[in-house]
């Protein structure tokens, strides 16, 4: 019977194909089109370091003064002081490792004349910040706890740097200089998918970092620190001028700049949070912590929660490709019922010779599948290139940039978006083809047949 | 042409009719308000620019290492580039035109409530005016006895003359002389006189933004610092600029310990200046036009349909003496219809999305004709869409109402 009705169907299809293409063309093409910022949403959502998102988590303590205004949200509350981020990376606690960092921006150069200077972001930090964040290595590796101690100038850099200085060699034990500070390149970094630069709490998609060195280094150097400074009211009006100098002031402040991390395993954290309360009630002995113990102690997980529900863009992008895939399907109903309709006859001489409801159903319903798979099918590659337009729209908008080695996994069709589309396109077009099916299914018997 | 028996049959037909009236709304809506903001960004990207920037190369250097003397360099990189074939000529220069990077406010009066006028004060030589190919409107131009020029420390001194481009003067002046008045650069102090009124150019986005693109201030003075060190401005032969960049950028790399943070022409620092607006307007435009087009498939497959399903009736029509230009009409009209109702409903959501855009980029995106003329389209895309299933149904045969009972 399913053999019967199959043939029956792909007679029907290919009776008057322009109709049947067009149907396929319409939901391909809205299929094609929310299945691209489906993607694009998903791909962007995607929370970095999946395997232990759960067990990264940022620490945030309030050592601001009396008079300021409450925080509503994890996300307004400042970062750590300089004098905090020590004695936080002095507590040992078992299982536990942190780290830290800021932003800094450098010239990256060397000696051959040859070879053009580069300027880019970079981001100060410290050893754990490799181990905790996995950052890929093609050479080398990161350095270890001593070198910060020693203060000597190691420095690990990108597969972008390293290709443009070096021309993709393995330039482990070569001498890079940031402006005219010599250090030694101890690491090299594969390409970095990162979809959010999260740690520095920018989310920023664009700009990633170029180099990494160590916070002794750029504390003795001077480094600029690209950082916004929460001070009291004592350094308020100096605060700006932290960025490039006033260094022993502001290690000696209660500027809060520096972005701090902890890896925490699950049985852990409640200790780990007792701990942050117990070192704030010894610093308000000090006088210190003025205000009420306020700490977050927040996980990946929940600040890209945060983050992505406040993507407006991509919201509005959202719901105008649900409503343009819902015109294409009411479109789709419309072609389909032109279609179908013309069967009433066929149908009523079917229906009086004996076939059930339920044949005439099963017939159309396959056809109806095959609609929507082939439209599925067509709709995945409208998507494929709807992804690659959208891409070559933000290089472009970029100004080129941003190169398509970032971008592409933010643009990239995975198997559970290529099943999502497929699942989505027969689902919807079965659903907006309830109302055809039933009119025709309803032909009363041989009421047609008077007129042949 | 009576028009009751169409709503008679609207009717009978209320499913399909809504249908097709939502489905024109919702496009009507997302139409017209990207076709509203991509002309309104369009408009923008047509506003004459008032100079070569398709000639004119621009190089920001930074020196990074602190030994090196940035004023020495300044001479010799002029001296350098002036000295390359097909160089016509070069200025140094504390701001970009497109960029608006340096916006300031500048004032009439000495008070504390003088009115603030917006604009971008270019420091610069007086080859600036060579450079960009700027005319002297009214009084006199800059010459090279007016320029200041030393090392930011050790030159406290400021030039006192100014020359305004035409726009910055009707904004400050109206129809009063400018040459020979009085312009305050900041609050209360650093007056500054008018000598020369150039023609305009154009500033930067921060500006167009506030509908001033043409106003700024050239003031011959150029100092420099670590941290304060001009882009250079050159102007070459037409056509020339892509293929010298990499010999300019090779001259500018003769100074060691810098870093060269940008080099291009100016035509595309042009093109940045309307990129995030542009290509977002655009991509609306494309998925629109698409939208268009689907709709006017599923209005062909809907009145097929209804061809179809009314078959019997249009044979008695036809058979009863109808024309088959009546029975064209019969759909046509009754396509109008439906697209009028659909366009009134679409009109009310295109006026509430661009009321909601107006109100976020604080900037009107209303324009009447540009969205009466996309109802038009519309309405036009529609017709055609009915006129060939409507066609079909004029060429069926009065015959066949005599072979049904």
């Amino acid at each position: 019977m399913f053999n019967y009705n199959f043939q029956l169907a792909l007679k029907s299809l290919k009776d008057r194909p322009s109709l049947t293409f067009l149907t396929i063309l319409t939901i391909a093409i809205g299929l094609g089109f929310y299945t691209t910022v489906k993607t694009m949403s998903y791909q962007g959502g995607q929370v970095p370091l999946a395997h232990k998102s759960n067990n990264i988590f940022l620490v945030q303590m309030d050592n601001r003064e009396i008079t300021a205004e409450e925080v509503a949200h994890q996300s307004r509350l400042v970062d750590t002081t300089y004098k905090d981020t020590l004695n936080l990376m002095a507590m040992d606690l078992p299982g536990v490792k942190q780290t830290f960092n800021w932003s800094t921006y450098g010239i990256l150069n060397v000696e051959d004349e040859n070879i053009n200077p580069l300027r880019t972001f970079a981001a100060v930090t410290s050893s754990d910040f490799f181990t905790m964040f996995e950052p890929p290595f093609i050479f080398g590796n990161g350095w270890d706890k001593s070198v910060e101690t020693s203060g000597e100038g190691v420095i690990v850099i990108s597969k972008l740097m390293n290709d443009q200085l070096f021309g993709g060699k393995n330039s482990v034990g070569e001498n890079v200089r940031i402006g005219t500070h010599t250090l030694k390149i101890i690491g090299v970094l594969d390409t970095w998918h990162l979809t959010r630069k999260f740690y520095d709490r920018s989310f920023s998609t664009a700009r990633p970092d170029n180099f990494f060195i160590p916070y002794t280094f750029a504390m003795e150097n001077n480094l600029p620190r690209r950082a916004g400074f929460d001070c009291w009211a004592g350094n308020a009006d100096i605060s700006r001028s932290f960025r490039t100098e006033n260094t022993e002031r502001l290690i000696n402040s209660e500027c809060a700049w520096v972005t701090f991390w902890a890896e925490i395993p699950d049985d852990q954290v409640e200790n780990y949070k007792q701990q942050l309360n117990n070192y704030i009630e010894g610093q308000k002995a000090l006088g210190r912590f003025p205000r009420e113990i306020l700490t977050y102690v927040t996980n990946l997980n929940d600040q890209f929660t945060y983050i992505n529900g406040r993507n407006d863009f991509m919201n509005v992008f959202s719901l105008m490709s649900t409503l343009f895939f819902a015109v294409c399907l009411l479109n789709a109903v419309g072609i389909i019922l032109a279609k179908f309709m013309r069967r009433t006859k066929e149908v009523s001489l079917r229906r009086a010779l004996g076939a059930k409801k339920k044949t005439i159903i099963a017939q159309h319903v396959i056809e109806v599948v095959i609609i929507g798979l082939l439209g599925g099918l067509l709709g995945i590659v409208v998507a494929y290139f709807g992804l690659q337009g959208m891409m070559n729209i933000q290089i472009y908008a970029s100004d080129y940039t941003r190169r398509v080695e970032d971008l592409q996994p933010l643009y990239a069709l995975d198997l559970a978006m290529v099943a999502n589309a497929f699942l989505t396109g027969i689902f919807c077009t079965l659903i907006t083809s309830i109302y055809p099916i039933w009119r025709l299914c309803n032909t009363p018997p041989a009421s047609q047949l008077k007129s042949q | 042409m009576d028009i009751k028996p169409i709503f008679l049959s609207l009717k009978q037909n209320k499913f399909l009719a809504i249908l097709m009236v939502i489905q024109i709304a919702f496009t009507m809506g997302v139409l017209s308000s990207s076709v509203l903001v991509a002309t309104d960004t369009l408009r923008e990207w047509g506003m004459p620019s008032g100079i070569p920037h398709e000639d004119i190369v621009r190089i920001s250097p930074e020196f990074f290492d602190e030994t090196q003397d940035v004023g020495q360099a300044l001479v010799k990189d002029i001296e350098r580039v002036k000295n390359m074939p097909n160089v016509i000529n070069v200025a140094p220069s504390n701001a970009v035109p497109f960029t608006a990077e340096n916006m300031i406010n500048v004032y009439l009066a000495a008070e504390e409530d003088a009115q603030e006028y917006k604009t971008v004060v270019f420091h610069s030589d007086e080859n600036i005016f060579d450079v960009l190919q700027l005319s002297l409107i009214e009084g006199r131009m800059l010459t090279a006895s007016d320029v200041i020029k030393g090392e930011a420390s050790t030159t406290p001194e400021n030039a006192s003359k100014v020359m305004i481009s035409e726009d910055m003067a009707t904004a400050l002046f109206a129809d009063q002389a400018a040459v020979g008045q009085t312009i305050w650069l900041s609050k209360k102090s650093d007056p500054v006189q008018v000598v020369g009124i150039y023609s305009n150019f154009m500033v930067g986005e921060r500006l167009n933004g506030r509908g001033k693109s043409y106003q700024s201030i050239i003031r011959p003075q150029v100092k420099w610092a670590q941290n304060q060190q001009p882009h250079y401005l050159i102007r070459v032969e037409s056509g020339k600029g892509t293929a010298m960049m990499e010999d300019i950028i090779d001259v500018f790399y003769q100074e060691r310990g810098r870093y060269i943070r940008n080099s291009e022409l100016l035509k595309r620092t042009q093109k940045r200046m309307y990129d995030g607006r542009g290509s977002r307007a655009l991509t609306m435009l494309v998925i629109s036009v698409v939208l268009l087009i689907i709709t006017g498939l599923g209005m062909t497959g809907l009145t097929a349909f209804q061809v179809t399903q009314k078959r019997k009736q249009i044979g008695t029509r036809r058979a009863l003496g109808a024309k088959k230009s009546d029975i064209m009409r019969y759909f046509l009209t009754e396509n109008s219809i439906i697209t009028l109702l659909g366009l009134l409903i679409g009109i009310l959501v295109t006026l509430m999305i661009t009321f909601e855009l107006s109100e976020q980029a604080s900037q009107n995106f209303m324009n009447l004709s540009v969205l009466l003329l996309t109802g038009l389209v519309m309405w036009v895309v529609n017709i055609l869409a009915v006129w060939f299933p409507a066609k079909r149904a004029a060429n069926i045969e009065p015959a066949i109402v005599t072979r049904s009972a």
